[in-house]
This record gives C-alpha cells, sequence and structure tokens, in this order.
C-alpha cells in the first residue's frame, strides 16, 4: 500500500486523539488497592493482603533503622573511610606520580563522554518517574529521621557513656574501671548506655527533615502542578541528568573537606609508614583535577553529540570501539610501568624483531592469499605452524635458545596463516588480512615489550598497585582476555573435530570443577614451579591468568548456550551459498549466538568483578583487603572495620548496578528476544 | 499434434541438451530407515522439473542431497560435470554453482536484506562491494521489492522475505537453483507474488527443480513433473501426461486426492 506523508500524519493524529486516556491512579487508592487488598470484595482477601503488608512493612523499617543506627552512630568512625580515600583507591601509590592515574581517567572519560553523546538516546525520564523518586526518597529520609534511634552519648574519652539499670550515671575512674559519680563501684549486669532525648534527637536532625519535605514537596508540585497527560509526556534526557549528577558530586569537594592519608616515607629516619595528616584535605589536592575530569567529560559528551547523524558517524563509533580496546592497555602502560626503556635493546632486539615479523607476516599473508594458489597456501600455512611447534619442542629439549616472544610470534603466524584461505580474492580482501596481521603482531610486541620493561614507580609494597585500582584492572584484563578465549572453546566444543571437541570439554569441566579460590591459590604456589629457571610470574599476573582460564570455561559454557539458539536454517543457509565453516561461524553463527547470550555473558562479567575481592585472601592490597585488613590496622583507627567494609560494598554494588543497567540497554537496543 | 506426439518432441528436444544434474542409484537412510531408495534421474540444461508427491516421500530429501545439505550413502551425484564426493573442493565447488530456496527462508536476521544478498558474491565469489551491491539491486528489482534493501528481514512480510532468499541465491550467478517447498509456510495471498519471480525465472531460462505443492504451477512452467513416493520415483513425464493420463494406480491415488 502507497499512501503519501500527508495521508501517514493526518492517521496517526487521529490515532492519538481516538487513544482512550487511561488516568493513572491516585496514591491513596493505588495504595488500597495494591496493598490492602482493596477492590477485591472479599473481607479474607483483605484480611490476608493487609496483614503481609504490615508484617513485610515492619521487618523492612526494622532493617533499615538498623543501618540508620550504624551509619549515623557516634561510635561509627566515618573518619576511618574518610581519611583513607586514596589508600582504599590505589593504595600506595606515590603522589608525585598520581598525575599518571588522572590522564588515565582523562582517557577513560574523553572515550566515555564521547560514546555518550554518541549513544542513541530514549525519551529521557519522565515526570512522573521524577515524582515517583522524589516521593520515594523523600518518603525515606523523613522516616529515618524519625525512625533512628537517639545518638548514644559519648564521653570525653570517646567511649560511649553508661547508666546502672536505675538511669544512674556511670564514669570511668582513673584506672578505665566503671564507677558512680560518687566512686563507689558500679554494678557488673543491667548497664545500659546513655541516649539523648527524643526530642532533641529530631530537632538535632532539622536538616534531613527539610530535606525529606521538601522532595515530597517537589514529588506534590510535579504530580498536581502537571496534568496527567503531561506527567506522563514531560521528558527530562536522562545522561545530561547523570553528566550533571556527577558534576554536584564533584562539586563537593569544593565545600566539604574529604580527609587524607597517605603513606610515605619519614625523611629523617628513613621508616616507611601510614602517615596521618589531618591538616591536609583530600579535597584540597584533588578538586582542581577532579574539576578538569568533570569539564573533559562535558566536552567529550557535547563533542559525541556533535559527531551524531554526520556522515562519518559509523566510522567514528568504529575507531571508539578500538579506543575502547586499547585503553585498558594505553592506561595500564601510563599508570603502572615507568618508560624507562632500554634503548639499546629496544633498537638491536624488539625493534627488529617486530619489523621483520611485522613485514616478512605481510608478505607472508599476502602470498597465501594470491587467487589460484590452491593447495600450495595450506600446505605453507601448515608448515609454518610446524616450524612454531618446532620451537617449542626445541624449547622443551634445551636444543637452542630463542626468545619467547619469537616461539609466540612463530605460533601467531602460524594461526593466521591458517585464515588465509578465507581472504583469497581482489586487492581489498587480501588486504584486509595483512592488517589482521599487522595488528595483531604490533600489539602482542607493544605488550610484550612493556611486560619485559621494569617498572620505574616506586611503591613500598611489592605489588605495583592496590586497592579498588587494582579490582578493576584485573576485572578488565579478565574480560579483555577470557572473553576471545571463551568464544574459541564455545566453538571448539560444537566443533566437527574430535580433538578440539575433547580438549575444550575437558579444560571446561576441569576448570568448572574446580573452585576458584582453590585456581588462585595454585596459581600463586605452583605456577612458578613449573615454569623454567629464571623467569617468574609476578603475583597479580598469576591471579591475573587464574581468573582468565576460570572465567573462559563459565564464558564458554554461556556461549555455547546462544551458539545452539542458532537455529539449523542458518547453517543450512550459509552452507547452500558456499560459505566455508570460518566464515560461517564469522558472518552468521557468532553474531547471532553472542547475542542471544548477552545476559548470561554481562552476568559472568559481574561475577568476575565482584570475584575479585578474593584478591585479598591470595595476599593482593586489593580493594577488600584495604577495608579489612590494613585501615582496622592503622593506630588511629585500630579494630575499625564495619565502616570502610560498608563503603566498599556500596562501591561495589555502584559498579555492579551499572553494568547490569548497560546490558538491559543493549539487549534492547540490539532487540535481543525479538526475531 | 496429439500430446503425446508434442511429449515425444519435447523429449526430443530436450535429448540435445547437455545434462546438468545426474543421479544414479542415490539411496539415503535416516538410521535404519531408507529415505530415498535408488533415486535416479538426469536434468537437462534450462530445464524445469518439479518433484511432486506425499510428505515423507523423500522429496526434500534428494534435492537437498543435490548440494550436499545431506549426504547420501550409496549411488552417483553428477551437478555440470563434477561429482559429490566427500572432496571438500567439489562441494565447495557445487555449492557455489547450486542455488537453493527454502521453506523457512533462512534469511540471516542480523543482516540488511542488501548485506543477505551481497555477503555471498563478496565472501565467495570474491566480487568487489560495489559491484556486489550493483548486482544487489538489479536481482531486488527484478523480485519487485527495490525500496526494502535496507530493512532487516524481521521487517518484511512473509513473501518478500521468500522474494529476498531467491535474489540472495541467484546473487551467486547459479547454474542450477532448488525449490524446498517454497511456498508451503506462506499465507495464500503471497503465495502468487513468489509464483510469478519463479515463473520469471524459469522462462529466463534458469535449469530448476522444485518441490512444490503448487498444481497450478506445476502444470503451467514445468518441463518435467517427477512423482515420489516412499523414497522411489514412481513416475516421470510431461504436465500433460502427468495430469490427464497418469499411469501407475499410486499416482492416480495421489492425484484424486489432491485435485
Amino acid at each position: 500500500m502507497e499512501s503519501t506523508p500527508l495521508d501517514t500524519q493526518t492517521t496517526v493524529e487521529s490515532d492519538v486523539a481516538t487513544r482512550p486516556e487511561e488516568a493513572s491512579l491516585p496514591p491513596l487508592e493505588w495504595m488500597q488497592r495494591n496493598l490492602f487488598g482493596g477492590g477485591q470484595g472479599s473481607v479474607g482477601a483483605v484480611a490476608r493482603s493487609t496483614s503481609l503488608t504490615v508484617v513485610f512493612t515492619l521487618l523492612g523499617l526494622f532493617a533499615y533503622q538498623q543501618l540508620l543506627n550504624f551509619i549515623f552512630s557516634e561510635e561509627t568512625n566515618w573518619n576511618s573511610v574518610r581519611v583513607n580515600l586514596r589508600l582504599l583507591f590505589t593504595q600506595a601509590y606515590p603522589e608525585s606520580d598520581y598525575h599518571r592515574i588522572w590522564v588515565s581517567l582523562g582517557l577513560v572519560l574523553v572515550l566515555s563522554g564521547v560514546g555518550l553523546g554518541l549513544m542513541k538516546v530514549g525519551r529521557g525520564i519522565s515526570m512522573k518517574k521524577i515524582a515517583t523518586w522524589c516521593v520515594g526518597w523523600g518518603v525515606l529520609v523523613v522516616l529515618g529521621v524519625f525512625l533512628r534511634q537517639p545518638s548514644v552519648l559519648v564521653g570525653d574519652d570517646g567511649t560511649p557513656l553508661l547508666a546502672d539499670a536505675d538511669g544512674v550515671a556511670l564514669a570511668r575512674d582513673g584506672l578505665g574501671a566503671l564507677v558512680y559519680l560518687d566512686g563507689s563501684p558500679a554494678p557488673s549486669q543491667g548497664l545500659s548506655v546513655v541516649r539523648e532525648s527524643y526530642g532533641d534527637a529530631i530537632s538535632s536532625r532539622s536538616g534531613w527533615l527539610l530535606i525529606g519535605l521538601v522532595l515530597i514537596g517537589i514529588a506534590a508540585a510535579i504530580w498536581f502542578g502537571f496534568g496527567d497527560k503531561r506527567r506522563r509526556s514531560t521528558f527530562l534526557p536522562a545522561i545530561p541528568l547523570s553528566i550533571a549528577g556527577i558534576g554536584a558530586l564533584i562539586s563537593t569537594t569544593w565545600w566539604y573537606n574529604w580527609g587524607n592519608y597517605t603513606f610515605s616515607t619519614d625523611e629523617e629516619t628513613g621508616v616507611s609508614g601510614f602517615n596521618f595528616e589531618p591538616s591536609v584535605k583530600v579535597a584540597e589536592t584533588t578538586r582542581n583535577p577532579w574539576t578538569i575530569m568533570f569539564v573533559v567529560l562535558v566536552v567529550a559528551y557535547v563533542l559525541g553529540r556533535r559527531l551524531r547523524g554526520r556522515a562519518f558517524e559509523q566510522h567514528f563509533r568504529g575507531l571508539l570501539i578500538l579506543g575502547w580496546f586499547l585503553a585498558p592497555f594505553v592506561t595500564f602502560f601510563a599508570i603502572l610501568r615507568g618508560p624507562e626503556f632500554d634503548w639499546a635493546y629496544v633498537a638491536a632486539v624488539d625493534l627488529p624483531l617486530w619489523l621483520a615479523f611485522g613485514i616478512g607476516g605481510a608478505a607472508l599473508m599476502w602470498a597465501l592469499t594470491k587467487p589460484g594458489i590452491g593447495e600450495v597456501g595450506r600446505v605453507l600455512a601448515v608448515l609454518v605452524l610446524a616450524i612454531a611447534a618446532f620451537t617449542w619442542i626445541a624449547a622443551f629439549f634445551g636444543w637452542f635458545g630463542m626468545l619467547q616472544k619469537v616461539r609466540l610470534s612463530f605460533l601467531l603466524l602460524g594461526l593466521t596463516a591458517l585464515l588465509a584461505p578465507n581472504f583469497i580474492g581482489e586487492a581489498r580482501q587480501r588486504l584486509t588480512l595483512v592488517y589482521v596481521w599487522t595488528g595483531t603482531i604490533t600489539i602482542f610486541h607493544v605488550m610484550a615489550t612493556i611486560i619485559n620493561t621494569p617498572s620505574s614507580i616506586e611503591v613500598p609494597t611489592e605489588d605495583f598497585a592496590g586497592g579498588f585500582m587494582v579490582s578493576i584492572y584485573v576485572t578488565v584484563f579478565t574480560l579483555l582476555f577470557s572473553f576471545p578465549l571463551g568464544v574459541l572453546l564455545a566453538l571448539a566444543r560444537t566443533s566437527r573435530l574430535p580433538i578440539f571437541r575433547l580438549l575444550a570439554t575437558v579444560y571446561i569441566e576441569a576448570f568448572r570443577g574446580v573452585p576458584l579460590i582453590t585456581m588462585l591459590f595454585f596459581f600463586t604456589v605452583f605456577v612458578n614451579l613449573f615454569l623454567p629457571e629464571g623467569m617468574e610470574l609476578a603475583l597479580l599476573a598469576a591471579v591475573t591468568i587464574a581468573f582468565v582460564l576460570f572465567s573462559a570455561a563459565y564464558l564458554a559454557e554461556n556461549v555455547r548456550g546462544g551458539l545452539q539458539a542458532v537455529r539449523r536454517g542458518q547453517y543450512e543457509a550459509s552452507d547452500a551459498l558456499g560459505l566455508t565453516t570460518v566464515q560461517r561461524t564469522g558472518f552468521i553463527v557468532l553474531p547471532q549466538g553472542l547475542r542471544v547470550s548477552i545476559p548470561p555473558l554481562v552476568g559472568q562479567a559481574i561475577a568476575t568483578y565482584k570475584e575479585t575481592s578474593l584478591l585479598a585472601i591470595v595476599g593482593v592490597f586489593d580493594f577488600l583487603r584495604m577495608a579489612r585488613d590494613i585501615i582496622p590496622n592503622q593506630p588511629e583507627f585500630l579494630g575499625e572495620r564495619k565502616p570502610a567494609l560498608l563503603f566498599i560494598c556500596v562501591i561495589y554494588f555502584v559498579g555492579a548496578y551499572a553494568m547490569s543497567k548497560y546490558s538491559q540497554r543493549l539487549e534492547k537496543n540490539l532487540g535481543v528476544g525479538e526475531r | 499434434m496429439s500430446i503425446n506426439d508434442a511429449t515425444v518432441a519435447v523429449t526430443e528436444e530436450l535429448a540435445t541438451r547437455d545434462d546438468m544434474i545426474i543421479c544414479e542409484g542415490v539411496d539415503k537412510w535416516y538410521g535404519d530407515f531408507q529415505a530415498l531408495k535408488g533415486v535416479s534421474a538426469t536434468i537437462k540444461e534450462r530445464e524445469v522439473v518439479v518433484v511432486l508427491g506425499p510428505s515423507g516421500s523423500g522429496k526434500s530429501t534428494w534435492i537437498r542431497c543435490i548440494n550436499r545439505l545431506e549426504q547420501h550413502q550409496s549411488g552417483r551425484i553428477i551437478v555440470d560435470g563434477v561429482e559429490l564426493t566427500n572432496d571438500t573442493r567439489n562441494i565447495e565447488k557445487i555449492r557455489s554453482e547450486v542455488g537453493m530456496v527454502f521453506q523457512q527462508f533462512n534469511l540471516f536476521p542480523h543482516l540488511t536484506v542488501r548485506d543477505n544478498i551481497t555477503l555471498a558474491p563478496i565472501w565467495v565469489r570474491k566480487k568487489p562491494r560495489g559491484e556486489a551491491e550493483a548486482l544487489a539491486t538489479q536481482l531486488l528489482e527484478r523480485v519487485g521489492i527495490p525500496e526494502q534493501a535496507d530493512k532487516f528481514p524481521g521487517q518484511l512480510s512473509g513473501g518478500q522475505q521468500q522474494r529476498v532468499a531467491i535474489a540472495r541465491a541467484l546473487a551467486m550467478e547459479p547454474r542450477v537453483m532448488l525449490f524446498d517447498e517454497p511456498t508451503s509456510a506462506l499465507d495464500p495471498e503471497m503465495i502468487k507474488e513468489v509464483l510469478d519471480v519463479m515463473k520469471d525465472l524459469a522462462r529466463g531460462g534458469m535449469t530448476m527443480i522444485v518441490v512444490t505443492h503448487e498444481m497450478g504451477f506445476a502444470r503451467e512452467v514445468a518441463d518435467r513433473i517427477i512423482f515420489m513416493e516412499s523414497g522411489e520415483i514412481v513416475e516421470t513425464g510431461t504436465p500433460e501426461h502427468f495430469f490427464t493420463s497418469p499411469e501407475e494406480d499410486r499416482t492416480k491415488l495421489f492425484l484424486s486426492q489432491i485435485l
């Protein structure tokens, strides 16, 4: 059916005009219907519904009260978190090198900002939703003001004041024993802490009360000021709103003094230790960088918005993905490795090797993809693989010395050469393989060089990184390497070749059958015993490898599930068109299979992120270890565990929740579940 | 000229053409069940053969053997002078010569219509992208839906999807086209648009084997009708012969049930 644009428009308009208004229920009626069994007619239903609502509301309120009691208790020393923020996030990273972290963060923010700018935006957040948020948070705050028990009164010595069973006040004598104020000994039983009066407690929280009431007021203004229709059809853009939120958070550094606590070496005594500097506030040292970071984010976002809809947008997206792929390597290099290259060695060994493999490999790929090369190509590819295998065998028997890098390069060369038959054709296709090869070998050689270069950054502990930074790095590198490995394992397990199937199955079952923590210990303790003499695996490298291998086994099963969801007809259609197995897998099966596996894959990513807290147990100074071991052992905060543990819970939650939200968005954009 | 004379004339003319597909005693088992029992047939160049038969008679299995979607266990299949064996080179060659259209379309849902069509020409035929896209546009015009090139298969009707599937197969410039019940999954009002495309193709001189239940199409377009039952070829003949004076009882029974 052909219809003119005008026609379409009128139809749409009349559609809107005739669609019946669905008025949302007034709050009281909503509560009656959903919470107290209203509208069901029977007394039994009302009683059941009401009692369930009451019981579970009371349970929720009790949990909320206990949480508030802990957070706001005078006994909870939040200074232990506040002054240890730097320690929690970057361990003892030297302050003089902090600009490296800022530059890296800036790079990530540029990528994020541009990405957010380019993102397809939905309608945004409706006023109705904002009203719901405001009323929800407002009620929570107001409830909290009245729910929280009055504060415990604390004496000059910092301990809570106590009273006997009759409420008579007690004090501590010079030896710390409890006595009545007249000096007579206190009873040992029936003691209770002295709290401020309820009225004092409420009046001291008037600020909070005001915030709660303002939020409820905003909600009421939206609810009654806007009509029902406008409430549902007025939207605020979500991304600028979130950026504004981040801005508000950063602005706190200008008016709130977050603390400071550093690891430093005393110049005179040469003793390293934690250095409590109450006069220097983190806010003063970080508010300028944070403000710059915010400006960077905003500029990048605006840039992204500008680029949206331009002709070269698609290319730019490709560039962005490449940027995200390289960012972990670049920032890792920037943060953790001082560029202290042995230039003579680089010029004499690294550079020539890279050039030899790069140019020689490129020429080989070009030759192998020549049209009409036929069987000769396959034979040559297998020959290269055989050379690679031979170098490993030679290493095993110690026939001749060779850099590990060279052996790995041969292996990569052989594997890439096996792909060559799929790229036979005109120059464009042949060049694709040449680019793939030069890209692979360049990344590999740069990484190898970085790893082989000792770091110039000195930190007091054995590991060069710690705190939340190390959790993030282990997560990112685990995902980056375990994802391709998992996909390969899944393909191998569904392969027609029995040897691949067998190996993949054995691998997956073996790694899924061992607890992660055991694997971590195994890798930190045993692997070094098996390595050739003179070679040693750093603790962090060992645990990252353990994480990669472990995570890959699980990812493989998730991907396999996705692959099995690809219908048989898709294989048949690909075969009927004459696609090779590699082409069929790359163009048809994987794109469809991975789409289906997004939810479990993100689940696995989140699990990996949370599991990095196991690093604390194998001796890495990670986020959890900071909170559990380091802070409670500082002289100022002896035994102060709970605040920091709650704090890291919140930070872990924020990261996991963000990932989960992003995956929901991804699923929607890729149309998972729709065919 | 009587019907028989016409049949003889057609048969004589066919005899002068080259053999496109030769099947000799093709057997196929699924476990203990024998799906094809010694199927032998020769299809000439530019010939349109319609395969009829009750469901489960082995029609689909047979044409799926011709491009190795199913593997036959004994007998020979020779396509355009190349015999189907376990040699992957032969299989690749035959698959790129033989186009196939499926009952369920089997379009690639994650690719646009244009990419569905150009994928194989670019990666199997090694055509430059520009050339492949020009060909795609041309083929979409031929099947009557040039305006749908940038849509995804899920956004098209069944009839449109099947026409895209035909265009996708044609983009490989095959010498033979196999149709496996191409209209069985379509709503009645969409069947005609697909059959029209197939008729057009037949008039253009394409060698075609069509498994279908569309008797009107068989009568109008087929050069020859092959009737199969229980994995065997029961009867072969021109449409006139087949629909007016079938010889075998099983053929008569089949026709009485469907006409």
